[in-house]
């Protein structure tokens, strides 16, 4: 029987929501500072008023719903959905007063954009952005990808276990250390020394390339949130095509595949155990299931004869290739050629590549290496049960940090979630097609808006239908939250109407 | 949503009351933010200009028409929409250097926009004409040839209006970029400069007032535990 919510339900959602609200607040100080320094007085005035706005209504939030009730998984799921449709509002409002979007939707669009990792844009003439908007767009990134909900909870909330509950919600798998705080903790030790490392390299990248040092150090710090975030926002409106330099691509290639990697798989390297690497499940999936998507893109593209010989066709099939399949989006090549000179087999496989994703518990979207390694291998259990004697015993095996045995609850879950990707995914392809754009078109969109994938062949720009963008902002949202937590907040609604008292 | 009977579940009205106030309040952030909007004298209301569309057919022309100097005059749409007809061919290119001039190895890259906001628009936010986002091609320009450049357009700076002539390729051959300009003259057609911002004083004073009451609300409370004690 389905009960109504009572006010300690309600509190719960709200004090944790709130905190979240909190520490999107005092994160736009960071912008704030660079806008000050560099004289972009509007937009720093800009980034204040939108973060004093977030604390006052957090900080009243919290006064109301002040509890010392526990927080139980429904309640975590509920509030992570929350805080997910919430932070966007705030964080939308220095974007809309920076002068380059049109509307507050197109606005509240990039913000979810830039905390699910999307990196569609809709906005106006990025190349005349002030950088320090530029910069909160990419801190966005960071924050979405490492778990904005984890990010702040672990900074301004007690109780390690009570939090628990708000991990799984944003799309993690699983804790890799004994508690969610020192997994957090573990998480943000692995991306600072990502930071450090990656910033270094690409700044002096960018240096080689002919950037002077100072510009360098900004490029450098925002590549390196778009990428290891698998965000796919730049600083530039031609993406990393901008830098021309195949130095900077080289740099960028290893973080967007770093990205890509589940945290737990960063912590069996962290202790050495490089084997994982090679026996581990997801990456076996992800390193074939990218190698496909690569030749069959090279035969693609070879097809229609557009590079003379390898060397530039494997820069640049490769580069696209691992940018779609990390769900990053940063591109060499603009997207408009994509349809106008990449034939049709070479976009159909970035599709495929986005749709696909990286590894569970990383930074990527989209159906994730393990759920199609898993399913692989249920099928592989099944077909071998039919060729076996009928009393054979088939035991199919993983590894993922250990080996472990294939159950069948895991199957079928995995076999849900793809199958509620597929419908996400399509979901957005039939709005598209409504609007009249081909299939091809809408297929490529929907995708990247869904999966986190990010490229775009020109449906996401501003003059697009206004239910298109409300669509794409749901399929946004729902995808880097895997359905979970906005099923259970869907969930309250309909307690809410129709529950009993 | 408990599975357990709750001890005293919200009525629906005290649930619809409490999401009105929340909407209320949200729509307060949305009206302020409309409020700190630029101002802009000649253009009270955003205008979102046609843009280029997906669901236009492209049409090449079946021969590009040169000038007497042999240079078919090109811009960023027709490049991207119809690169191998275009690819080898003699191009003249007129566009805003944006974002930074890359001087390496003798040569130097950078991004010519030939969008609105090159143009007579100019750079956002400094009207609320909204043409979507930039348009441009790479260009490669001899270290020579670079030195015309004077102003890079970015936050803050309208870049030179350069008129490039040189060779277009889907596949540069020595560079292997991808749809480039590999150019042997430019010329400043206009020059950059300065873009300074208007001071928005709205913006300012909120922001102060805002700024002290959120800065009280969280530093408020412990201050005063620590003055009780």
């Amino acid at each position: 029987m389905l009960f109504r919510p009572d006010a300690r339900d309600f509190r719960l959602i709200g004090l944790y929501s709130a905190r979240v609200l909190m520490g999107v607040g005092v994160a736009m100080l960071l912008p704030a500072t660079l806008g000050f320094a560099l004289g972009e007085v509007n937009e720093a005035w800009g980034f204040i008023v939108a973060a004093a706005l977030a604390v006052l209504l957090a900080r009243t939030a919290e006064w109301v719903c002040r509890t010392n009730a526990a927080l139980t998984t429904s309640h975590g799921l509920a509030a992570v959905g929350a805080a997910w449709l919430l932070a966007p509002v705030f964080a939308a409002v220095p974007l809309l007063l920076s002068g380059h979007y049109v509307s507050y939707l197109d606005a509240y669009f990039e913000a979810m954009s830039g905390f699910a990792t999307i990196g569609l844009t809709l906005a106006n003439d990025i190349d005349h952005m002030a950088r320090s908007v530029n910069l909160w767009r990419h801190l966005m990134q960071f924050m979405g990808g490492q778990g904005i909900i984890i990010v702040f909870l672990t900074l301004f909330a007690r109780g390690g276990g009570a939090i628990g509950a708000l991990y799984v919600g944003e799309g993690r798998e699983e804790t890799i250390l004994p508690n969610v705080v020192s997994t957090a903790r573990f998480i943000w030790r692995v991306a600072l020394t990502y930071a450090v490392v990656g910033i270094f390299l690409l700044w002096a990248a960018l240096v080689t390339a002919g950037m002077t040092p100072g510009l360098a150090l900004y490029h450098g710090t925002n590549l390196f949130m778009a990428a290891f975030d698998t965000g796919g926002f730049a600083t530039q409106s031609s993406s990393v095509g901008f830098y021309r330099s195949q130095v900077v691509e080289a740099v960028l290639m290893p973080i967007m595949v770093a990205g890509g990697c589940s945290f737990a798989l960063h912590y069996w390297l962290w202790q050495r155990r490089g084997r994982e690497l090679v026996r581990n499940l997801e990456s076996r999936v992800l390193a074939t299931s990218m190698l496909l998507v690569f030749a069959v893109m090279c035969v693609g593209v070879a097809r229609i004869g557009l590079f003379a010989d390898v060397g530039p066709l494997f820069r640049h099939a490769f580069f696209q290739t691992v940018s779609a399949h990390t769900t990053t989006g940063l591109a060499t090549v603009p997207g408009r050629l994509y349809l106008t000179d990449w034939g049709v087999l070479a976009p159909g496989m970035l599709v495929i590549a986005m749709a696909l994703g990286g590894m569970a518990g990383s930074t990527a979207g989209g159906i994730k290496a393990l759920r199609v390694g898993l399913v692989l291998k249920g099928l592989r259990r099944d077909l071998r049960k039919l060729l076996l004697p009928h009393d054979a015993v088939v035991v199919e095996t993983y590894h993922a940090g250990q080996r472990r045995i294939l159950r069948n609850p895991q199957v079928m879950t995995a076999v849900v979630v793809l199958l509620l990707w597929l419908v996400l995914y399509l979901a957005g392809t039939l709005v598209g097609l409504f609007y009249g754009y081909n299939l091809q078109v809408a297929l490529f969109d929907s995708t990247a808006a869904a999966s986190s994938g990010g490229l775009s062949v020109g449906v996401v720009r501003p003059d697009l239908e206004t239910p298109l963008k409300l669509v794409y902002i749901a399929q946004m949202v729902l995808g880097r939250l895997e359905f979970v937590a906005l099923f259970v907040l869907l969930g309250y609604l309909v307690a809410i109407v129709r529950g009993r008292a | 949503m408990s599975l357990q009977a709750p001890a005293r579940a919200v009525s629906r009205l005290g649930v619809l009351g409490g999401a009105l106030v929340l909407v209320a309040l949200l729509a307060g952030v949305v009206g302020v933010a409309e409020a700190l909007r630029h101002p802009h004298a000649d253009v009270q209301t955003a205008t979102l200009a046609e843009m280029g569309d997906v669901r236009d057919e492209v049409v090449c022309p079946d021969a590009p028409a040169a000038a007497d100097d042999g240079a078919v005059a090109v811009g960023s749409g027709e490049l991207h929409d119809c690169p191998a007809l275009y690819d080898g061919l003699r191009v003249r290119y007129e566009g805003e250097v944006v974002g930074a001039l890359l001087s390496r190895r003798g040569v130097a890259w950078t991004q010519l926009n030939d969008d609105d906001y090159a143009g007579v628009l100019g750079p956002l936010p400094a009207h609320r004409v909204y043409r979507g986002s930039n348009a441009g091609v790479g260009v490669l320009l001899p270290t020579g040839v670079a030195e015309v450049v004077e102003w890079v357009g970015g936050p803050a700076a309208r870049g030179d209006v350069l008129v490039v002539t040189g060779t277009f390729h889907r596949v540069d051959p020595a560079s292997r970029e991808v749809a480039v300009i590999r150019a042997d003259s430019a010329v400043t057609s206009r020059p950059g400069g300065p873009a300074p911002a208007e001071p928005l004083p709205a913006r300012r004073v909120l922001g102060i007032v805002l700024g002290i009451a959120a800065a009280g609300v969280t530093a408020g409370p412990w201050l005063l535990r620590r003055w009780s004690r």
